[in-house]
């Protein structure tokens, strides 16, 4: 398909009329043959065929076009054009009927908590809130909920938020470390409950987790969850409730002299914090994260296996890190930045902006037959 | 349809309703049909009734003037807006004054339409946005064109009156298309149309109900749908909501559709292209300020362009001119 674009240099004109068709629509035309006679500010023009082939019609006849957008499209034969109507009115048909029309973040949140935006009768924009209030009605009465596990003497009991893999983690942390045990999970999705991981039960939502503590069935909460927007949601839920942080240190984690940890912190397996570094609260930092001296870190970051700073490097709050990333010393990482995986960081970066990387692609082909791994065993 | 088409149909449809309609202005006449091509046509259905004037804004609005006390009811075109400055004494010493001036013998029912505004690159005498100098003379409307609002309902209702207009079309607006409130929506939105009692519409937009707004957005023309489209994006990727209030007659305002809204958000972002400092945002904040004293949650944000020349660099002039990213920071304000 090759799209015909009105020839102009006028920059005073964004439309122009479309006086007439020299060429019937869906008729065979030759490249450099007069197709059109379009009308701007300035003057009247004719538009030529870029190249031999069947025409379709873009617009109609004395209607105003855009000079940006094709008036028209050629096609080397008539089932390619044929075939780009039905498309065309596929794409269409799918534009049209969306589905509910909903925000963003009420989109992310009817994801965690399983509400089917269609369920939701709104007749304007569906929120968070309304979706939230979804969630409340649809709740199953019927599920019986689990009580928490009574726990160990001696280590505090952890209630965590999230049944998904991050628990599987956390729960594995805390047994190595033998720091706490996990006597319960809650997670907001009803369909989750009465469940259980690595033997410790999802004993309801958000609102179990405020009545378990008021009855004393926990000492602290971890916030199993990499997503950064919800560890802020719910770190300040749990504030607001009065619930405490603790937090989940792999034992294989090297912490130097002088390192200060805030509280409500999840660290995998193999992380290194260099001398005197600093970190907040409430951050999520995957396994073979390496900060070197000097770091300061502040909350709610979370991020993937493998990151490395250098020395003196500054994270501020609610950063997402994706894998593998190393950072130069003296970097500052404004609040909210996001950084895509393998990025090098050697300059600062401002607060709410994005770290994106030219994507160098990874190219999977067949074996060569006479390079196979007998030949390289020779060697 | 696009604005200017509709306008130009507004235009159509005054001169077949009311033969005393006289169109005159710089190169208005076929094949031409206006500098912006809203007349494109006219001339040539509506022989003798539709004329191009020599290159002289005053003799323009003098003539209109002379046309009005004689009973024509005269819609002049003015090619860019920076010219009304010619017309200044005209519009102020004459055609505003002659109802009171003798005491309503007599009256003087000119409008003035004209493109304004930058963003095309066409420099300090070519973009401004001068119709602030016109606010508050005495028995004179200022209107501003907005895609919300159909101008055929508009000009209808600015020739059933007899006072004066400035009706002010920002030359952006000209190749969109027009966005009219349908069975109380605009889009996926809901719009509520309030009408003044000289028949002239207030259009108010938003995403979700009044009740769930922090805060109302003041703005005609383009800045209208720049306000509008920044609103729609906030609120579905951020839930950040508001409320677009968008009037037609934009001096002097008329305060029903504003204060119900602010009654309910209690919190105003007033926005404009036309130059910062005693400027239509500085009236409003003034009259908000007052009307609502104790009961706003913050004081009223302005959002203006900056006071300086408009330079012909589109990059320069998009440093110093309110533009989408702007207007989205000013929201970001009030909404914070």
């Amino acid at each position: 398909m090759k799209p015909v674009l009105v020839p102009t240099t006028d920059v005073n004109s964004e439309t122009g009329l479309l006086l007439a068709w020299h060429a019937k629509d869906r008729s065979e035309v030759q490249e450099g043959e007069t197709i059109a006679e379009i009308e701007t500010s300035k003057t009247i023009f004719d538009v030529p065929a870029p190249e031999s082939g069947f025409l379709l019609h873009a617009a109609r006849e004395g209607t105003e076009v855009r000079l940006t957008e094709p008036v028209a499209r050629l096609f080397a034969n008539v089932d390619a054009l044929e075939a780009y109507v039905e498309e065309d009115q596929h794409r269409r048909v799918e534009a049209a009927g969306l589905g509910p029309r909903a925000t963003e973040p009420a989109r992310r949140r009817a994801e965690e908590l399983g509400v089917d935006l269609a369920s939701i009768g709104a007749e304007s924009l569906i929120t968070v809130g309304m979706v939230e209030a979804a969630a409340a009605v649809a709740t199953p009465a019927t599920i019986e909920l689990p009580d928490p596990l009574p726990g160990v003497a001696a280590l505090p009991r952890i209630a965590l938020i999230g049944a998904a893999f991050g628990a599987t983690q956390v729960i594995d942390i805390l047994q190595a470390a033998g720091s706490g045990t996990a006597v319960a999970i809650v997670d907001d999705d009803a369909s989750r409950w009465a469940g259980e991981v690595m033997g410790v039960p999802v004993v309801g939502g958000f609102q179990r987790l405020v009545t378990l503590f008021g009855a004393g069935a926990f000492d602290a909460a971890i916030i199993a969850i990499g997503s950064v927007p919800a560890r802020v949601r719910l770190r300040e839920a749990l504030a607001a409730n009065g619930i405490p942080l603790a937090s989940a240190i792999d034992p294989t984690a090297r912490i130097a002299a002088g390192v200060v940890f805030g509280t409500g912190n999840i660290v995998c397996a193999f992380c290194h914090f260099g001398v005197d570094t600093v970190v907040g609260d409430n951050n999520f930092l995957s396994a073979y994260n390496s900060y070197d001296h000097h770091n300061r870190l502040g909350s709610d970051i979370a991020t993937g296996p493998a990151c490395t700073t250098s020395g003196l490097v500054v994270l501020g709050d609610r950063i997402r890190l994706g894998t593998g990333i190393h950072i130069e010393p003296h970097v500052e990482i404004g609040d909210d930045v996001q950084v895509a995986s393998g990025s090098v960081i050697v300059a600062s970066v401002p607060a709410g902006q994005a770290v994106k990387r030219r994507l160098v692609t990874t190219v999977v082909v067949p074996r060569r037959l006479d390079a196979g791994p007998d030949q390289h065993d020779r060697r | 349809m696009i604005a200017a088409r509709a306008m130009g149909d507004a235009l159509r449809a005054a001169l077949n309703e009311d033969d005393r309609v006289i169109l005159l202005g710089e190169d208005l006449i076929d094949p031409y049909g206006g500098a912006f091509k809203v007349t494109r046509g006219l001339s040539t259905d509506f022989p003798g009734r539709v004329r191009s004037t020599p290159i002289s804004e005053g003799a323009i609005a003098g003539l209109s003037a002379g046309l009005a006390l004689s009973g024509y009811r005269p819609i002049a075109e003015i090619m860019f807006g920076d010219f009304l400055t010619l017309c200044f004494d005209q519009i102020v010493n004459h055609i505003a004054k002659y109802e009171a001036m003798y005491n309503g013998k007599v009256t003087c029912p000119v409008i003035i339409r004209t493109p304004s505004g930058g963003g095309r690159g066409y420099g300090p005498t070519h973009s401004q946005s001068l119709e602030k100098h016109f606010f508050g003379v005495p028995h004179l409307r200022v209107v501003g064109s907005s895609l919300v609002h159909e101008p055929t309902a508009v000009l209808r209702a600015l020739l059933a009156q007899n006072s004066p207009v400035l009706l002010i079309e920002h030359k952006l607006l000209y190749p969109l298309h027009l966005l009219l409130p349908v069975g109380g929506r605009i889009e996926s939105d809901i719009a509520e149309v309030h009408v003044s009692a000289d028949g002239l519409p207030t259009v108010s937009i938003r995403a979700v109900p009044r009740e769930d707004c922090s805060f109302t957005v003041l703005a005609y023309g383009y800045q209208a749908e720049l306000a509008r489209r920044a609103l729609s994006r906030l609120a579905v990727v951020e839930e950040i909501f508001g409320e677009l209030v968008v009037p037609s007659q934009i001096s002097p305002l008329d305060w029903e559709p504003i204060d119900a809204s602010v009654n309910v958000t209690r919190s105003l972002l007033v926005i404009e292209e036309g130059v910062d400092g005693f400027a239509w945002g500085s009236e409003v904040a003034a009259r908000i300020s007052s009307h609502f004293f104790g009961k706003l949650r913050r004081p009223v944000v302005t959002a203006a362009s900056d006071p300086t020349v408009i330079p012909s660099s589109k990059m320069l002039e998009a440093e110093m001119l309110m533009t989408f990213e702007r207007v989205e920071q000013a929201i970001r304000q009030v909404a914070a």
